[in-house]
């Protein structure tokens, strides 16, 4: 895969130099303030979008204990809730009286904060920890509903569709205590309805107030008391059913995300599960509403921090490959997984060989193509803990090699204080070479922040074409950047509408064919840690201005095809609206 | 096929007579073990070795050839319960507990990243113990090249840099041998390490003096700044296995 790296890195080479020059030609006309090769602009405070999340704290005997392993809940997912064409932005807090923020995109790259006027602002309390989120239509009327990921209980929103959002997680089934981190959904059994599920860190012990200290993960590396993962199969009639068992689905793992996709084009979207201390699970769907465990087969065991899962076809071979991140640091060099799928239900690490085995102390990431150029970039979130100039990790490690030390008893853990722990980490945005390598480019775009990141949001908020980035930041104010690619590179994107199959079409394929090319890309529903991109499907061009067909497989497995369609715009495709079906 | 069949019915022999108490020569266990290895019989050296190692548990030839054994076999587990064992019953053996350091340092590469802290850990304390009872120019140089591959924050490379110069204190005193290059490169590192970049390339240079082909000195010397940094870092980097095989130190004399 890697032998043609030396000439595709030279071509590279000419088409940056080429590019660069126009940049500044660009930038010396425009007047810009920043560099000219800087295409990303940080627009946080005149979009209006800069309100500080802020940690829990913790009132119970473990609560200092607790604080440094909590620095959790920063989030943000992306939808156009109100169906006006510009996608809005729902944003987590995590303190005990912090209110999350839904943030109307007023069209013009400002925001206006309307989560208490919506109904969603209330998703923390005392005995409740905003801690992630998901936008998804889980009744099918065209409008995104609005799930609050909680330590605690899930809260989910139905989309009234006037701009105000009305609570009914008890009457859809969905009240129970869980301490969620994650949570994805999409149509596992192909019933034309997304179905949910949440990935859960601690086991369903109550953080806020323990019964017991003994809550903490049993080992570093093969830990099997977390919360695993539960199912929710959505009946079609506004309620769901806890499936988790029949699906096969039920673990112990310390579940910090989840990412489906389709990994041997059978029509049914599979399962990567991260796990944090300890192995990583992959299931595979059996088309029959039931998962199997291939784990060994697929990607064998892991020891590491499993911390992100999102899928995309970084090397344009017609196969969904999934990123995952772990922790690398001096102390703790795990690497990230860049899983190459093979095409035969396994898949093959190639992050050191394409340079993204090394992201510090990972967090979620986003497969998007910042420069149109027909390649899947990946931005990467990274650092926990910034504070002091101490470090905590002598303390974590004396603890560890304490002779017959019980993990699981959060007494046992040594407080985090005023120390630091991987922090100050500069998040890394790698610009993917032709599928072979990817280079790092943070710093000259300035997405190289040294916030403790958590989630990624990629989404076109501005409408312009090009990719923007919204990133939410543990106790901190969030980013918001725009893109301001100079290049002129072509585009398209697409809003896809299920009849058949779900409305959303969370899952649809879609494969563009144009000068000979055929590019993958799919409708995610949610992948990724804290982070829920825009479910339009975006495809750079790069040169080419035409495109010859458009072949959607939407997720009931039917396949339409349709051509004559213009680059440069955003097109709505209607299931069953193509005259060539396959 | 006949020399095959011998060495496993002779390692077999050893450790059925050992079993029953009849008292072997360890340097008989130990070559029928060699021999068991040679022919891929891992079961039967593993065996062999430990029959020769319960009998001169001091040896250090022994341990190191077991562990290398242990590693071809993946036996890590089985490598620690035996030392463990052994030095139980043989505490004041210098050689067993370095080679029960070193059998933890076996298992780093097959492990996860946190148990590797862990084992480094257990593998200092045994070699520590082994420098208690005989402070040898191998149990210096082990423990002080140790500590380099733990990374700044425990602040255990000047520890390092202390074990290295005794252990090149010890053999500036003795007659020169091919291993002892193995300190200058170590002390040099450790020096890097500690940020003291003039009394690296001191070492280095002095080692090179003594050791005119030596690939590694000059490596070292022919880099500089975030390159040297690059080589070093890869050089002690605790994912690769450290190759532990001590043949080196009775192969030169």
């Amino acid at each position: 895969m890697l032998g043609g790296a030396k000439s595709v890195l030279y071509r590279r080479a000419v088409v940056v130099c080429v590019s660069l020059i126009a940049c500044l030609t660009a930038a010396a006309l425009a007047g810009t303030s920043f560099p000219a090769t800087r295409w990303f602009e940080d627009i946080t405070k005149a979009a209006r979008i800069n309100s500080k999340h802020t940690n829990r704290e913790f009132k119970n005997p473990y609560a200092h204990i607790m604080a440094g392993y909590t620095a959790l809940g920063a989030s943000v997912v992306v939808a156009d809730y109100d169906g006006d064409g510009f996608e809005d932005a729902f944003v987590t807090d995590s303190s005990a009286h912090g209110k999350n923020h839904l943030y109307h995109n007023n069209g013009n790259l400002t925001f206006t904060d309307v989560a208490e006027r919506a109904g969603v602002a209330d998703g923390n309390d005392e005995e409740n920890a905003s801690s992630a989120a998901l936008w998804f239509d889980y009744n099918n009327d065209g409008r995104p509903d609005l799930l609050v990921v909680r330590f605690g209980h899930n809260q989910l929103f139905q989309n009234l569709g006037n701009g105000r959002f009305k609570e009914v997680t008890r009457g859809a089934g969905l009240y129970r205590y869980l301490n969620a981190i994650a949570a994805i959904a999409f149509d596992y059994d192909r019933d034309g309805y997304v179905d949910l599920f949440v990935a859960c860190y601690f086991q369903p012990v109550n953080v806020f107030h323990p019964d017991t200290p003994r809550f903490f993960p049993e080992n570093m590396e093969t830990a099997n008391n977390g919360g695993g993962v539960q199912v929710f199969h959505n009946n079609g009639n506004g309620t769901f059913t806890d499936v988790t068992d029949k699906v096969g689905l039920r673990q112990s793992g310390w579940a910090l995300d989840m990412g489906h996709g389709d990994a041997n084009n059978d029509g049914f979207d599979d399962l990567y599960v991260a796990n944090d201390f300890g192995t990583d699970r992959f299931f595979v769907n059996n088309g029959n509403g039931t998962f199997s465990d291939i784990t060994k087969t697929a990607i064998g065991f892991d020891t590491k921090k499993g911390m992100n899962a999102e899928w995309g076809d970084f090397d344009n071979d017609g196969l969904l490959d999934i990123f995952v991140t772990n922790v690398t640091d001096d102390y703790m060099r795990e690497g990230n997984f860049l899983w190459h799928n093979n095409g035969n239900l396994t898949f093959s690490d190639v992050s050191r060989e394409t340079g993204t085995y090394e992201s510090g102390w990972g967090w979620g990431a986003k497969f998007f193509d910042y420069d149109n150029d027909g390649w899947l970039d990946l931005y990467v979130m990274n650092g926990w803990v910034s504070a002091g100039s101490e470090s905590y990790v002598p303390d974590i490690f004396a603890m560890l090699v304490k002779p017959g030390i019980d993990l699981t008893d959060a007494r046992s853990w040594p407080p985090m204080g005023k120390k630091s722990l991987s922090g100050y980490e500069k998040k890394r945005l790698y610009h993917n070479e032709h599928g072979q390598v990817f280079t790092e480019q943070s710093a000259r775009h300035g997405l190289d922040s040294i916030r403790d990141g958590r989630g990624v949001a990629i989404a076109d908020f501005d409408s312009d074409g090009r990719l923007d980035v919204f990133v939410a930041n543990a106790n901190a104010e969030p980013y918001l950047y725009r893109n301001t690619l100079p290049t002129g590179a072509h585009w398209v994107s697409f809003l896809l509408e299920g009849r058949r199959s779900n409305r959303a079409a969370v899952g649809a394929q879609v494969r563009l064919t144009a000068a000979g090319q055929t590019w993958l890309r799919y409708v995610s529903g949610g992948n990724s840690f804290a982070g829920q991109s825009s479910n339009r499907v975006h495809f750079g061009l790069g040169e080419v201005a035409g495109i010859d067909r458009v072949e959607v497989r939407w997720p009931t497995g039917e396949k339409e095809v349709f051509t004559g369609m213009a680059a440069d715009r955003l097109h709505k495709i209607v299931e069953g609206s193509s005259k060539n079906k396959n | 096929m006949r020399a095959i069949q011998f060495g496993h019915a002779a390692a077999a022999l050893i450790v059925g007579l050992a079993a029953y108490g009849a008292p072997a020569s360890p340097e008989a266990s130990f070559q029928a073990a060699q021999k068991a290895r040679a022919t891929g019989d891992l079961t039967a050296a593993l065996a062999g070795f430990e029959t020769a190692l319960a009998l001169d548990p001091d040896n250090i030839r022994y341990g190191s050839e077991y562990r290398q054994a242990a590693i071809q076999a993946k036996e890590y587990e089985r490598s620690l319960k035996f030392f463990e064992k052994l030095v139980a019953d043989h505490p004041n053996s210098a050689k067993a507990h370095l080679n029960y350091g070193f059998a933890y340092v076996d298992k780093i590469q097959a492990a996860g990243s946190i148990t590797q802290v862990i084992l480094a850990n257990t593998a200092l304390t045994e070699v520590t113990r082994s420098i208690d009872i005989s402070p040898t120019w191998i149990a210096y140089y082990t423990r002080g090249n140790s500590y380099l591959f733990w990374p700044k924050v425990f602040l255990r490379a000047p520890l390092g840099v202390a074990d290295l110069e005794k252990a090149y204190g010890m053999q500036k005193a003795g007659p020169k041998r091919t291993y002892h290059v193995r300190v200058y490169i170590s002390l040099g590192d450790g020096y890097w390490k500690t940020d003291n970049m003039d009394k690296a390339r001191a070492i280095w240079t002095e080692g090179l003096r003594e050791f005119p082909d030596n690939a590694q000195l000059k490596a070292r010397l022919a880099r500089n700044g975030d390159d040297l940094k690059t080589y070093i870092d890869n050089e002690l980097d605790p994912n690769k296995r450290v190759d532990t095989n001590l043949q080196e130190l009775w192969a030169s004399e």
